[in-house]
């Protein structure tokens, strides 16, 4: 029996147009899991600090933890994930270390929170510290999705400066999706009413760099004119129409605005939560899905 | 020193001499292909032309690859080469993505090429020296260079399309075609600074 895998692999190889598939398809999805979760966990700590939702505090760590398990799993040799604190210029090993200050100051930050019996108390300078400590690695993990895909010289899809700053806009947006969906199970008033509205200014701001993205990729040359056909009417059109567009920007927008005109049950406001994680996971998705390779010869020449 | 290659797109007949000596001489499982040619047909009939293009690393002086390693396993080495540390790798894959020239191979598993049957006794022995779970890609046959000979590729092609020297030194035969032929880069829009250059039709 003919291997598939190697058959595709040679296909690939001999097309002008080379689809990336390493970061996306088989264990690549693995990677694509680990900065979904790892963007739910920043974007959630952080608003969890601003809103102190303790639940949302404990949920941020949990998915941070979990990313970096699926960043494992995608890894073809795991074993020696910590030789990632090595390079100097690699947004990788930038990451791996923003993870690994989030977790530690994160998880140390919310024991005495949790009412666990440490040796320094929750409001203390220590306590501080490791807030500030788990703030830097936030930041770092938001910071630097985005910038791996646009260090990718190969894919010129992702080769853009627009791309760190969507996934932070994602991130943030993740962070108060999981908010509203705490709140709708645990936490009604106002807050949510708050968290609910910068969902919606921050859903509409997504919504504005996606198309701004698509526009500015659309121009810029063949390849990303023939990435963003993937998207919209190629391999990645259904998870960019579903997932991305109908469930991660319409839905949450459409009912944010009725949000402004008339109250909203939790409940809703909760579903708003889980369609903007939705639409967070499927952007991730479609936009490495999309992802094609620099051709090597003139794109007019016949494939033979 | 700064080794590089010149590869005469005028003498190249697409025979797969390259990608096949290669394959021989470091043992790569299928998938991994550190040479290799792709043919394009250009323009309409009765006016068309078949272009062979030879692809290998590059081994650029300004290496995306070396820049998004996370581990260090992609690294500079003497000459300007561009080698893997197969020890150091992760197989993250960050590399296949920086690399705009298709030159890098991940090696998931030391497949069979016959895949209904296990593993031949030639490969047996070969993938026992090759690494699973890593990034793969050609290193110049440095072994062969240090005990002065040719890299396979250049050795075995039989339209002698391939030069290999010393790109800083302008007596070397590599330096004179390039400057007399007019040899350039793939893509050098992009900055790698590739020490693989084309010598046109």
């Amino acid at each position: 029996m003919r291997d598939q895998t190697y058959d595709r692999l040679l296909k690939d190889l001999g097309a002008t147009f080379r689809p990336q598939r390493e970061w996306v398809e088989g264990r690549g999805l693995y990677l694509i899991v680990g900065h979904f979760l790892s963007s739910i966990g920043a974007g959630t700590w952080l608003f969890s600090v601003i809103f102190d939702s303790h639940a949302g505090l404990l949920l941020a760590v949990l998915a941070v933890m979990l990313a970096g398990v699926a960043h494992l799993r995608f890894l073809g040799r795991p074993g020696r994930f910590w030789r990632m604190v090595h390079a100097k210029s690699s947004w990788i090993s930038r990451g791996f270390w923003g993870m690994i200050l989030f977790t530690a100051g994160a998880a140390l930050y919310v024991l005495p929170k949790s009412g666990v019996a440490v040796p320094w108390a929750a409001d203390g300078l220590f306590a501080n510290l490791t807030l500030w400590v788990s703030l830097a690695g936030m930041a770092t993990i938001m910071v630097y999705k985005g910038n791996v895909y646009a260090a990718s010289k190969g894919v010129p899809f992702w080769n853009s400066p627009l791309l760190p700053v969507l996934y932070i806009v994602y991130s943030l947006r993740a962070g108060l999706a999981m908010l509203l969906v705490l709140f709708s199970l645990d936490q009604p008033g106002e807050a949510a009413d708050q968290v609910a509205l910068i969902e919606l200014w921050i859903a509409v701001s997504a919504a504005v760099m996606v198309v701004f993205y698509l526009g500015v990729m659309r121009n810029m040359n063949v390849t990303t004119r023939r990435s963003v056909a993937e998207l919209t009417s190629g391999r990645a059109a259904g998870a960019f129409y579903l997932g991305t567009v109908a469930a991660g920007l319409i839905a949450p927008i459409a009912v944010g605005v009725t949000g402004l005109l008339q109250p909203l049950s939790m409940g809703i406001l909760g579903l708003v939560g889980v369609l903007s994680l939705v639409g967070d996971f499927f952007a991730k998705y479609s936009i490495a899905k999309a992802g094609i390779y620099v051709p090597l010869l003139p794109v007019n020449a016949a494939v033979r | 020193m700064r080794y590089g290659m010149a590869i005469d797109l005028k003498r190249c007949v697409g025979c797969y001499g390259c990608q096949l000596s290669c394959k021989a001489e470091k043992g790569s499982p299928p998938g991994v292909f550190f040479a290799r040619v792709i043919k394009r047909e250009m323009g309409t009939f009765p006016n068309t032309q078949v272009i062979f293009l030879p692809l290998l690393c590059f081994h650029c002086a300004a290496a995306p690859c070396v820049e998004v390693c996370p581990t260090g396993a992609s690294q500079y080495r003497e000459g300007g080469v561009v080698a893997i540390d197969y020890d150091a790798c992760v197989g993250c894959r960050a590399c296949m993505q920086a690399c705009p020239y298709g030159a890098r191979y991940f090696n998931r598993d030391n497949r069979a090429y016959f895949a209904d049957q296990c593993l031949t006794p030639y490969e047996m022995v070969r993938y026992s020296e090759q690494h699973q779970g890593v990034v793969m890609k050609c290193d110049f046959c440095m072994d062969r260079v240090n005990a002065g000979k040719d890299p396979a590729c250049v050795a075995n092609c039989p339209a002698k399309a391939r030069t290999f020297g010393d790109l800083e030194d302008p007596a070397s035969e590599v330096s004179r075609l390039i400057r007399e032929r007019g040899g350039a880069p793939l893509e050098p829009e992009l900055g790698t600074q590739p020490s693989v250059y084309y010598l046109p039709i």
